[in-house]
């Protein structure tokens, strides 16, 4: 186990190194100009030169690298190009906001989608079966900013359940009508994939010579099901959780635009608009390091599920 | 009636009367099309989302009056009065007294008003520094007195000592103290409102200013939230969560908004103008004809009829309408399609000619240039269009690389800055004085330089005429139409005044503006 946590943390330096490095060379390659943006259009040359160098963005990329490098070592990642904050302070205040939108709606998809695959498996070719495809299949087709808007204008506008905007801070029932139409949208995405995914597994396992032994020997149906075939069957369902919560984290760029709620993804568009080099190269640490993470949690979990993956 | 029961009548009838009152609203909640004000110091930030913000908490020596756009209509602010010696080089403000900074960093004086120009000036604290280039010396002979001598005159001199840009007057106590970060975290005017708290990718929350100096303000709190998603402001609008918001440069959102009930819808000024500037260092468009032909192509009105009739109108001249100075009936040429290939055929192009635009993928400015390369294409000119994102068109067209650039812009109304940013040779792109001149037009700098430091406005306006006449018949560029900013409020919410523009390009609140119900 020690030595494969020293193993996944190896890796994970030498992955952010890379993605860095990566990081850096992009968003000088991409064109458009970081103190252009922040002076406007009525700049003449003269005032956005001052401002390059001010910004420090006149000075070798080499030594621009460096720098950039032995602060990020040091835990300093500069302040934003645009507001002059500090990169991580911006980044602290968003990102709880982010993680808790991701794991809201990466329950919900479990919570809906491992037993509506595990109904549809056991009921194969069955009515229950089509419905949870088709369901799944249309979760799966619509963009995440369009069943926002539509759950906007359902429970927003029609039935006036929850606010359009919400800062969703100060009491429970705040934070939930913040929380609810965001991570709804988010989950169902997230359960459709996953629904198709325990579907699939499910009907492997129920293949297998150790679920008919099971049966033959009188096991009662339910006990095979969920005891025996579920454990085996969530395997795949856990690498795809893994997986998609990158995807997850990625969606919620859509999501926080449209239901308004502060997180890396309005941060990162912000950034990106306005070429503010610091603030993406600070988001990328912190994505990369979401990804490494959930990796290693994946692979951990599997070990906890399935006796036979060893941490090696 | 008993003792007891007149008591209990006289409650319940002051309770019926004081219910009105009390259900009054008092916080106004503005939607603004962001993620973010940007920086929240006035003198950097030349974004609308900080722009809007900003002008409800500072003040400027003068201003113009609320809801207009003209420099005509300047009148005091800081200041009370103010001269200016004969031949507009020497300004003297006389300032008002018992003016506090917010937050008690004490009383608004020369001081301040010294401290502040400087600043706006600096090229380190400034993104405004280049209006200040005239500037020789900034006094203060007494604490109520300041002093503006200028190295040679300026045409809009008040207008860059108004609350607009780096004419915004800080407090000088507070700049030093908080430094140039704090500051900008934590701005400190004279304004009706003062800031209290920012909470990024949320909003702004300001503050009444029970010190006014033309009084406390009638409203308690503005919430300023940051909404970037249209469709999620115009929900959120329509849902009652906000009072007032901007809107979308779309007939559509006009139409759809002004069918709410209880709903204003402003088309207002400074109108963004939409100009197509030819390339004239770079074949074919160094050829005035073949210019003159995609002048004559241009059909105003059937761009304004796309654009839609009530947020856009057509151009006048290569100046903005009603900016000092603009010639409203400045020669354009006129959409004549047989004249359009005629000329194409006498500059040796009668089978057309082909030219590069790169253009931004902001929605409403490529939906434009595809308008125009469908009428272009009708007199045999092939516009070919290259989208690229926004910021990269802004550093592209910089770089000299497009043959047409399709600009939209406003500007403080007055000819001299219009024409000095885009029409005179110092602005040509990639010089180092470089502004958005994009056509290389150098045909009117006689007569712009001769207008700035003329003090009779009956020359100076002629002059105007006449570098608007020359840069017309060279066909630099085609002024094509102008876009009004939009903006939608409850009818409840009363102003103070009649909104009819903002050049800080979002309705000023102000100490009388309230909820009437």
């Amino acid at each position: 186990m020690g030595a494969f946590l020293v193993k996944c943390l190896g890796f994970a330096v030498v992955t952010l190194l890379a993605v860095l490095s990566l990081v850096f060379v992009v968003v000088r390659i991409v064109p458009g100009d970081p103190a252009q943006v922040i002076l406007g259009d009525q700049a003449d040359a003269t005032a956005i030169a001052a401002m390059r160098t001010r910004l420090g963005l006149d000075a070798p990329l080499i030594e621009q690298y460096w720098s950039f490098l032995t602060g990020a070592i040091r835990g300093d990642w500069g302040v934003s190009l645009v507001t002059g904050r500090p990169v991580i302070q911006e980044i602290l205040a968003v990102l709880p906001w982010t993680l808790e939108l991701t794991l809201v709606s990466m329950l919900i998809g479990v919570a809906i989608g491992v037993p509506l695959g595990v109904w549809a498996a056991i009921n194969r070719n069955r009515m229950p079966d089509y419905v949870t495809r088709i369901a799944s299949l249309l979760g799966l087709s619509f963009p995440p900013f369009v069943s926002a808007i539509i759950l906007l204008i359902l429970f927003s506008i029609m039935l006036r359940w929850f606010p359009v905007i919400s800062a969703g801070s100060g009491s429970l029932s705040a934070w939930f009508q913040a929380m609810a139409l965001p991570a709804l949208n988010l989950g169902l995405i997230m359960a459709a994939y996953i629904t198709r995914v325990a579907r699939s597994a499910m009907l492997e396992v129920m293949q297998e010579d150790y679920v008919r032994s099971a049966r033959a020997k009188g096991v009662p149906w339910r006990v095979v099901v969920w005891r025996h075939a579920l454990r085996n069957a969530l395997i795949p369902v856990i690498t795809i959780v893994g997986l998609y919560l990158g995807i997850l984290i990625g969606n919620s760029v859509l999501t926080e635009i449209v239901f308004n709620r502060p997180g890396l993804g309005k941060l990162i568009v912000g950034a990106l608009n306005q070429r503010d080099y610091t603030m993406l190269q600070g988001m990328m640490v912190i994505y990369t390091l979401i990804v490494v993470l959930v990796n290693i949690a994946t692979d951990l979990t599997y070990a906890m599920v399935d006796p036979r993956v060893k941490l090696s | 009636m008993t003792k007891t029961r007149l008591i209990a009548a006289a409650a319940l009838a002051g309770a019926l009367l004081a219910t009105p009152a009390l259900a009054q609203k008092t916080v106004l909640t503005v939607g603004m099309q962001s993620s973010d004000a940007g920086v929240l110091d006035p003198h950097l930030n030349s974004g609308t989302p900080g722009k809007a913000m900003l002008q409800w908490m500072f003040n400027g020596l003068v201003r113009i009056k609320p809801g207009e756009l003209s420099p005509e209509f300047m009148e005091p602010d800081l200041a009370e009065s103010w001269t200016s010696s004969n031949d507009g080089k020497e300004w003297t403000f006389k300032l008002r007294q018992g003016v506090q900074c917010h937050h008690g960093y004490g009383e608004f004086t020369s001081e301040d008003a010294v401290y502040s120009l400087g600043r706006s000036a600096s090229k380190d604290s400034s993104a405004f520094s280049s209006d200040y280039s005239a500037f020789d010396k900034v006094e203060a002979p007494d604490k109520y007195t300041v002093k503006i001598t200028l190295k040679q005159a300026v045409p809009s001199l008040l207008g860059i000592v108004m609350n607009y840009h780096g004419g915004n007057m800080v407090c000088k106590k507070a700049a030093e103290e908080l430094g140039k970060e704090g500051f900008a975290k934590k701005p400190v005017g004279t304004g009706p409102f003062m800031f209290q708290e920012y909470v990024p990718q949320q909003y702004a929350k300001l503050a009444a200013n029970p010190n006014y100096f033309r009084g406390k303000p009638k409203l308690t709190e503005i919430l300023y939230r940051f909404i970037p998603s249209d469709s999620s402001r115009d929900l959120a609008f329509q849902a009652g969560e906000l009072d007032m918001m901007i809107g979308r440069q779309e007939q559509a959102w006009v139409d759809r908004m002004t069918a709410l009930p209880g709903v204003k819808v402003v088309a207002m000024g400074p109108a963004e103008m939409s100009v197509l500037h030819l390339n004239m260092s770079q074949p074919p468009l160094d050829n005035l004809k073949v210019r003159q032909a995609i002048a004559h192509a241009i059909d105003r009105n059937a761009i304004w009829q796309f654009r839609g009739k009530n947020i856009s109108r057509p151009s006048v001249s290569v100046v903005p309408s009603g900016y000092l100075g603009t010639d409203e009936k400045a020669p354009l040429l006129p959409f004549d399609l047989a004249k359009s290939k005629a000329l194409l055929a006498e500059a040796g192009f009668p089978n057309g000619v082909t030219i590069k635009a790169i253009n931004t993928t902001l929605p409403s400015m490529l939906s434009f240039t595809e308008a125009t390369q469908a009428l272009l294409k009708r007199a045999g000119i092939t516009l070919e269009i290259q989208p690229v994102e926004h910021a990269t068109f802004h550093q592209q067209i910089r770089q000299d690389l497009s043959q047409v650039v399709h600009f939209q812009a406003a500007r403080f109304p007055v000819a001299d800055v219009y024409l000095s940013q885009f029409f005179h040779s110092r602005a040509i792109v990639k010089t180092p004085t470089a502004v958005t001149n994009f056509s290389h037009c150098n045909v009117a700098d006689a007569e712009i330089d001769a207008a700035r430091s003329e003090t009779d406005k009956a020359k100076q306006l002629e002059l105007w005429k006449t570098a608007q006449k020359k840069i017309i018949d060279q066909v630099c560029a085609i002024p094509v139409n102008e876009m009004m900013q939009l903006w939608a409020y409850k009818d409840s919410l009363d102003l103070g005044y009649e909104l009819k523009a903002s050049l800080n390009l979002g309705p000023p609140v102000l100490e009388t503006t309230r909820f009437t119900k």
